[in-house]
């Protein structure tokens, strides 16, 4: 760990040059602009009427229609919040149980295969969740899931079922499997920074294995499990596609669906103020959960225990566990890659028929050759590449530069700078869809529809990278630049010959974070979706509710196949960092 | 009290199998203060983790007071929790979401057999009363100095009075000054509590201070076992000679010898003294002479004979004393000057050797 005296980067903002302060201040203003003005069009519709047109048009006014009409609505208390709510706490539920268990294994027993999970664990992490959606659609849907069809093969029984991917439970599967990874990565983070040699200590002074589990290890790890599960939480909260493709035809409805619905109603015109008057409290919801979190995590810094010199974990014995630990690997592995990766490729080449080797024989390239051939297909090429990338170099350059503001310049208001790009974490992927689409609907500026309305969508995104080169900024002392200074670089040469060079592997990892998180995306191109702008993960979705699941397998595929060698490569990032 | 025999421990590592500990022997009886020293990487923590359990040796066997707690062929291995042992870790290992008073507990509270309500606060505020902390008892571990940490990490380890006190390098974490203070503390601390004590460090100065006994480690191998100033002034090997103290190495070769006594001339030198020998060598053969600074003397004049003729190469101040580094030949020679004698670079000197206080050993082939 470097200590960075505040005293050694003080009274900078005087040699930054025109150059430079031209640059930062753009980085400071695109940060205000990016997250605040929708918030500011999403809070101002909320309260403007009538509700089918947009804020500012002619022939709006003030009201508090929208919010009446919303919160007196019965629904609102008997579906559509009891469902968020068991929704959240199911999913956050079973994800916690699954990624601790597993994180455990890995990081503190001695359970053969352990670098297999983490590759097993990267599937769901990079493979889109309509994609994962899709698939188990494919397996559990009551009359044609492939699953079913087999339970009711081996058992003689008849009818649907026995298993519906179409309910609360089945929502509840979905995304507290698809959530696995992110919460795993962040435990094993946690359980990997806790120093051994505290509960050796315990060991030393009488207590058994279980006595020490639950008196030391679990103690000192609560902040680091509390952090996660919060985010776990936010994140399930805002969680929209698998409430979509999964709740909706269940005729579960969730805060997320419920925005969605507005927009989107059976008969009506898109009710702009009434989504906006839902967002409210579901905005209110995420900024509450992100102030703990915020304070979580700085309790965990107090109690991070790393030292220098260590012995590495002793690894619990599991002995006769170790089948049991298998299995249980071998289960999730079943369910959140291999089954959905197979049922994929199957349903594009031979559609709802059930594997059979009779079946093997009518193979059908169809979707394939559709696929290849549909112009359609290749837009959303270009415009998933185009969306995910750009939105990743702006995010990256303003997130860096924003941090070197935050970090190094003694400007009046950074702090106020640094709580609004971190906001950005706790404002629901809907909610930002919603927010831009007002935006730019009502701005004559012609960029709504186009993919550049997603690139600045995508882009509210900043608390990724502000966080990643903030940590790696602290990390380069001041004197660096310094003594670049002294050398005779002005401020330009100093972040272009020293800063930069340093900086470029957290840049880096930042950029390609945002870029998988960008060729994930669903809900946003939904929401802001036109002709002109459908990426990979919108069209999947259309083909699949237009009847053509060969076609919409046939892409989720591809996307599978373009992302495996990705799981490889990120693999041996991440274990070689860890051999380390 | 503790026995160790044939104690080995080998590793697993990406490079093969490493081995850590190769079949080491020692017995500290009840009560004693025993010390492991040697550098890093020598096998002394393993050592002790294996006595501790926190490690399961690859070989030998251990027993603490009479039981067998540990025996590779039988396949003996008693988990760290029932060992009856306190141990003070070189981080300290103080837990943070604890006060000082609660990790202190924590022994009592867990080991078995359970002590009362009652008993835990009195025995807790003794031995936090023993390290001076009583009036901190409430204070959050994470805010506690590393002197501090230190002294709750020793009142955890003897407040359940264990059989066994071992101590992993406590004082490497501290910086100089707090080292000193502390180092005469825990030596009070230790005697006071009359625990049976293993102590692990690569500190010197520390394990010569402190123990009864102490054993040099190199390479997984115990080189010389025995009281500190023995081991001080008698090492068994090139290594403990070099590793304990500062001491002068030179080759030099047997002239004419006369049962134990030798004439003997040092490699490049241009006097010759004499010197006892071991056993076994005659003329003309190479042996390397050890001696320590403090007994040399120097001197601008030849004096009685036994001496090594040089010239001043370096003089530095350090003090009490002034180090001298006198070129002899090829080697160059370290020895003291009272601080009052001035001397300039370049003086031509002798330096008078005691063959008593001279260690020999025949030359390691080079």
């Amino acid at each position: 760990m470097v200590a960075i005296p505040s005293e050694s980067t003080s009274a900078r903002g005087a040699d930054v040059g025109i150059a430079g302060g031209g640059l930062l201040a753009g980085a400071v203003l695109a940060t205000i602009y990016l997250i605040s003005a929708p918030l500011f069009m999403l809070l101002a519709s909320a309260f403007r009427g009538p509700r089918d047109m947009l804020p500012f048009e002619p022939g709006t006014q003030w009201t508090f229609a929208n919010l009446a009409s919303i919160y007196a609505d019965k629904t609102l208390y008997s579906a559509v919040i009891p469902n968020t709510l068991v929704f959240t706490a199911g999913s956050v539920t079973l994800t916690f149980t699954i990624a601790f268990t597993l994180a455990w294994l890995v990081e503190r027993t001695d359970m053969p295969l352990r670098t297999t999970v983490f590759t097993v664990v990267l599937f769901p992490l990079l493979v889109p969740g309509i994609i994962l959606g899709i698939a188990w659609i494919l397996l559990l849907a009551p009359r044609t899931g492939l699953l079913n069809l087999a339970i009711r093969a081996t058992f003689g029984l008849g009818g649907d079922g026995p298993l519906n991917i179409f309910s609360m439970g089945g929502l509840i599967f979905a995304q507290g499997i698809a959530l696995v990874p992110f919460v795993f990565l962040l435990l094993t983070a946690a359980l990997r920074s806790m120093n051994p040699v505290l509960e050796e200590a315990s060991n030393t002074s009488g207590a058994s294995p279980a006595v020490t589990f639950f008196r030391v290890t679990l103690p000192i790890l609560r902040p680091g499990i509390l952090a996660p599960l919060i985010l776990a939480t936010l994140v399930t909260l805002e969680q929209f596609e698998m409430p979509l493709i999964l709740g909706l035809p269940a005729r579960v409805s969730v805060f997320a669906t419920r925005i969605y619905f507005e927009l989107n109603p059976d008969t009506d015109l898109p009710a702009y103020g009434r989504a906006a008057a839902v967002a409210l409290p579901f905005l209110a919801a995420g900024m509450l959960l992100l102030w703990f979190y915020n304070r979580m995590t700085r309790r965990a810094d107090r109690f991070v225990t790393i030292t220098g010199k260590g012995y590495r974990p002793t690894r619990i014995e599991i002995g006769r566990w170790k089948l049991p630990a298998l299995a249980f690997v071998t289960l999730y592995a079943a369910f959140a890659a291999i089954l959905p990766a197979l049922v994929l490729v199957w349903a594009s080449l031979f559609g709802y028929q059930s594997p059979s080797w009779a079946a093997l024989s009518q193979v059908n390239p169809t979707g394939y050759v559709n696929m290849v051939y549909s112009a359609r297909f290749w837009m959303a090429v270009r415009n998933t590449f185009l969306v995910a990338g750009g939105s990743a170099v702006l995010v990256t350059i303003i997130g860096a530069l924003l941090s070197w503001t935050i970090l190094r310049t003694r400007w009046p208001g950074r702090g106020v700078l640094d709580f609004v790009s971190f906001l950005s974490i706790g404002i629901p992927s809907v909610i930002a869809g919603l927010a831009c689409m007002m935006l730019y609907l009502s701005l004559p500026i012609g960029l709504y529809g186009t993919v550049w309305v997603l690139i600045l969508a995508y882009s509210y995104r900043l608390a990724v990278t502000t966080r990643l080169s903030k940590a790696a900024l602290t990390q380069i002392h001041g004197e660096l630049e310094e003594a670049s200074h002294v050398a005779g670089g002005s401020w330009l040469t100093t972040i272009r010959r020293v800063v930069l060079p340093l900086l470029a592997p957290s840049l880096l990892a930042s950029f390609v974070l945002l870029f998988i998180i960008g060729f994930r995306e669903f809900t946003l191109p939904v929401l802001l979706q036109s002709r002109e702008n459908e990426v990979l993960s919108v069209i999947m979705w259309k083909l699949f509710i237009g009847n053509q699941t060969s076609q919409a397998a046939a892409v989720g595929t591809t996307i599978v196949v373009l992302i495996i060698p990705v799981i490889f490569l990120m693999r041996r990032l991440l274990l070689g960092r860890e051999a380390t | 009290m503790l026995k160790v025999t044939g104690l080995s421990k080998s590793y697993a590592s990406e490079h093969g199998p490493v081995e850590a500990v190769k079949g080491i022997d020692f017995e500290i009886p009840a009560g004693g203060f025993f010390t492991i020293l040697g550098p890093s990487g020598c096998g002394k923590t393993t050592t002790l983790r294996c006595v501790a359990g926190l490690e399961r040796p690859t070989g030998g066997t251990i027993s603490i007071g009479g039981r067998v707690v540990a025996d590779a062929g039988q396949g003996i291995h008693l988990p760290a929790f029932r060992r009856d042992i306190g141990m003070v870790f070189q981080s300290y290992a103080i837990w943070p979401h604890m006060d000082v008073f609660r990790n202190v507990a924590y022994p009592l509270q867990v080991a078995k057999p359970r002590v009362g309500r009652a008993d835990i606060e009195a025995k807790v505020m003794e031995a936090l009363r023993l390290v001076g902390m009583e009036k901190m008892a409430r204070r959050p571990a994470t805010d506690l100095s590393g002197g501090q940490q230190q002294r709750v990490a020793f009142a955890r380890a003897i407040v359940r009075q264990p059989k066994l006190l071992l101590l992993d390098e406590p004082l490497s974490n501290l910086d100089s000054k707090l080292r000193e203070q502390m180092r005469d503390e825990l030596q009070e601390l230790v005697s006071r509590v009359a625990i049976t004590t293993l102590y692990v460090t690569h500190d010197q100065a520390e394990a010569l201070a402190m123990s009864n006994h102490v054993a040099v480690m190199s390479d997984g191998m115990i080189a010389q076992c025995g009281p500190p100033p023995l081991v001080y002034s008698q090492p068994a090997t090139r290594f403990v000679a070099t590793f304990l103290g500062t001491a002068n190495l030179l080759r030099a070769r047997i002239v004419s010898s006369a049962g134990r006594t030798a004439t003997v001339a040092l490699d490049g030198g241009t006097e010759a003294v004499q010197l006892e020998v071991p056993p076994g060598l005659g003329a003309g053969d190479w042996i390397d002479v050890v001696f320590r600074p403090e007994d040399t003397a120097l001197s601008f004049t030849q004096g009685d004979g036994n001496a090594l003729y040089g010239t001043l190469e370096r003089i530095s101040f350090q003090g009490g004393v002034s180090e001298c580094h006198v070129r002899v030949g090829r080697a160059v020679v370290r020895s003291n000057l009272h601080p009052s004698i001035t001397a300039q670079r370049g003086d031509p000197v002798w330096v008078s050797l005691d063959p008593g206080r001279c260690v020999v050993f025949a030359a390691a082939a080079s």
